[in-house]
């Protein structure tokens, strides 16, 4: 997958030097507007693939800009970020037409992973019916998996699972996004029955394989291979 | 929100409804007393007509004697009177024998005595009348018929009649308008203490001008809510600076070691690496818990931000999470829901809720035990499991922060004693209560509708 062409608009100069920092090794191209309305601006000039807003801006509010993007007709993708990442302002962020919500501080990996994400959900790949990802194929209607043309056996919140990896086939998926996209939580709980799902996921998927089809990532996270 | 028409439950109306009837009873006794008076002045008339008359007929006896007297009775007896109340006349001599007057009969009053009173003239004809002694043989009787005093009455009960109708309609119109004004400002104030937004503290200092009772409570009111606003507000702002404050050094810290975990591969190392995030991860959690704990109570019996929440669908998706995790522990999940139960609330907060329950559960019943998580219409939650149970000594406290319920064996001694606490503040934010049932075996868990306000 090509790189992302993001717009990135933060006042706070370390925190985007970072992620500019990080973009410039997985090939994404950042551009950095240090003010609300410049980025308001160049989102109207020029298209990009998804927009990082923070929330608190000198100028203008995040969610005022965001506002002002959608009213003129600018469906891009947008990440909203803010130091205060408590419930109640994820879902005035949310409600506001925000594509998905990250706290500061937050690992860039994970900030580039859920931009991977909002990417490819935008660009409307994961609504086809049959997706595709090496040995790997998922029939959305039909309810069921193969991998080499064999049928896999999952259960019902197996298969979710499953598919929410190959609609972010070859990405890496934090453990904060899989509770929050399959199993809607915003915590982390305290047993292991995250580990145990992905284990048990995993096994099914391995099962009568040579080559792994699960990857895990030093930092929490997963990442569904190739398999063949 | 309970809208209800400012009239009919309110003080209001009983208001209104005593000054009408206030207004019409008043005008009721007038009546009855303009009444009375009206019947007791004209009796006195009469009686005072009736012996001016006898006293001028004994006067021309004693100074020009019997034909005289005979003749004027003859006289005034004759005389037609302009308006009703038309005087009788009768003189008696020796044995009764009449001698004058236009009455025949001498009727039952002793005119030795003078006495006075009511007299039948003709059938329903009644006069008053007096009687009196002249002579030794003489006896002389007035009397003046009781004038048709009906019509007055009627035109008397008439007035008061309009006059009480246009002092209850007088009475009623003000009462509503001052009443519905009064409701109003009343109905404002109970708006913004309903939902104290912006718009409605507006209003509020809005009408908070008038100089009267209601005007102070007005200035009151809108002080302590823009006052409970702003502690609110800073409540939250320091807890999330507070929390972005620790939160921030923490993720370096975090950061670091997995660098130095990347550059050294030392296995031993590595594995006290990874139980320092482990350390770390699990602060950051125990300062979210805390926030979430502190952001529940703040928001306690604030309606504010809830929506629909399907519960059934979310408790069955956490059963289904929990059942597989179950397998691999050698517990057994046993899940009753009922469908279709909704509660008004945060979906996330429910979740959290439910799955700490059910954490803890996990982490205090030894493999082989069983769980069970119900959900029936009310909302009545019930997470209850065969373990070792709550010691009798900790059941009072295990709902407390940094409570720590029973002896977790796996020896960790189950987090940092916040979930439970956790659970208390968001099932009191949502008007339910969570209670530790009596069982005979095990932990018994119960979340339903608050009985206490």
């Amino acid at each position: 997958m090509a790189g992302l062409n993001i717009l990135y608009v933060e006042d706070d100069a370390r925190a985007a030097r970072q992620v500019c920092e990080l973009a410039a090794k997985t090939g994404d191209t950042v551009h950095w507007a240090a003010t609300g309305s410049d980025g308001l601006k160049r989102a109207g000039v020029e298209p990009f693939d998804v927009i990082i807003l923070d929330r608190m801006l000198p100028d203008l509010d995040g969610l005022t800009i965001l506002a002002r993007l959608r009213e003129s007709g600018i469906g891009t993708p947008v990440l909203m970020l803010s130091a205060l990442g408590r419930t109640t302002d994820r879902a005035e962020g949310l409600d506001g037409g925000a594509d998905d919500y990250l706290a500061k501080p937050f690992e860039a990996e994970e900030l580039l992973a859920r931009l991977r994400a909002l990417h490819r959900r935008a660009s409307g790949s994961t609504h086809s019916a049959v997706i595709l990802y090496g040995a790997f194929e998922c029939h959305v209607k039909a309810r069921t998996a193969f991998r080499a043309n064999r049928h896999l056996a999952l259960s019902p919140r197996e298969f979710e699972l499953f598919r929410y990896f190959m609609e972010n086939a070859g990405e890496i998926l934090t453990r904060e996004m899989l509770l929050r996209d399959v199993w809607k939580m915003n915590f982390d709980p305290q047993t292991n029955v995250v580990d145990v799902n992905i284990g048990r996921l995993r096994r099914k998927l391995e099962e009568g394989f040579d080559s792994p089809a699960l990857e895990t990532i030093w930092g929490s996270g997963y990442r569904l291979l190739e398999g063949r | 929100m309970t809208q209800t028409s400012p009239l009919r439950h309110s003080i209001y109306s009983r208001i209104v409804l005593l000054a009408i009837l206030s207004a019409a009873s008043i005008t009721f006794a007038l009546w009855v007393l303009a009444d009375a008076t009206i019947a007791r002045s004209n009796r006195l008339a009469q009686q005072r007509a009736v012996d001016v008359d006898l006293a001028g007929l004994v006067d021309i006896y004693a100074s020009n004697g019997l034909p005289e007297l005979v003749e004027r009775i003859e006289d005034r007896a004759a005389l037609e009177p302009r308006s009703g109340g038309s005087s009788h006349y009768l003189l008696t001599g020796r044995q009764g024998r009449h001698l004058a007057g236009d009455l025949t009969r001498w009727p039952r009053l002793r005119a030795e005595l003078s006495e006075a009173g009511d007299i039948e003239i003709a059938p329903h004809h009644s006069a008053f009348a007096r009687a009196t002694q002249l002579g030794p043989q003489l006896r002389l009787l007035v009397a003046h018929e009781t004038p048709a005093l009906d019509a007055l009455r009627r035109q008397v009960s008439l007035v008061f009649l309009a006059g009480g109708i246009l002092a209850v309609a007088a009475v009623a119109l003000a009462g509503w308008l001052a009443a519905r004004r009064l409701a109003t400002r009343i109905e404002r104030l109970n708006i913004a203490f309903r939902n104290p937004d912006d718009r409605a503290l507006d209003a509020l200092t809005r009408q908070s001008g008038h100089e009267d009772e209601i005007g102070e409570l007005t200035r009151h009111s809108a002080n302590a809510l823009a006052r409970l606003r702003r502690l609110a507000a800073a409540h939250r702002e320091t807890s999330d600076h507070v929390a972005h404050e620790i939160r921030t050094p923490l993720m370096h810290l975090d950061n670091r070691l997995v660098k130095t975990l990347a550059a050294s591969p030392d296995p031993e190392m590595a594995r006290g690496i990874a139980s320092a995030r482990d350390e770390i991860r699990a602060i950051i959690r125990m300062l979210e818990s805390l926030l979430d704990i502190a952001a529940s109570e703040a928001r306690r019996g604030d309606r504010h931000g809830l929506a629909p929440v399907d519960l059934s669908a979310l408790v069955c998706r956490l059963g289904e999470l929990y059942a597989d995790s179950a397998e691999e522990t050698g517990h057994r999940l046993v899940v009753q829901i009922a469908p279709r139960v909704i509660v008004n609330g945060e979906e996330m907060a429910l979740t959290r809720l439910v799955t700490n329950l059910l954490d803890n559960a996990f982490k205090f019943v030894p493999p082989g035990g069983t769980i069970t998580l119900a959900l029936s219409p009310g909302p009545r939650l019930i997470v209850r499991d065969d373990g070792p149970g709550v010691p009798k000594g900790q059941r009072e406290h295990i709902f407390e922060k940094f409570a720590r319920a029973g002896h977790s064996p796996h020896g960790d001694g189950g987090g940092a004693g916040l979930g439970l606490a956790l659970c208390r503040a968001i099932a009191q934010r949502h008007h339910l209560e969570i209670t530790l049932v009596d069982t005979p075996r095990g932990a018994c868990f119960a979340v339903t509708p608050e009985t206490k306000p």
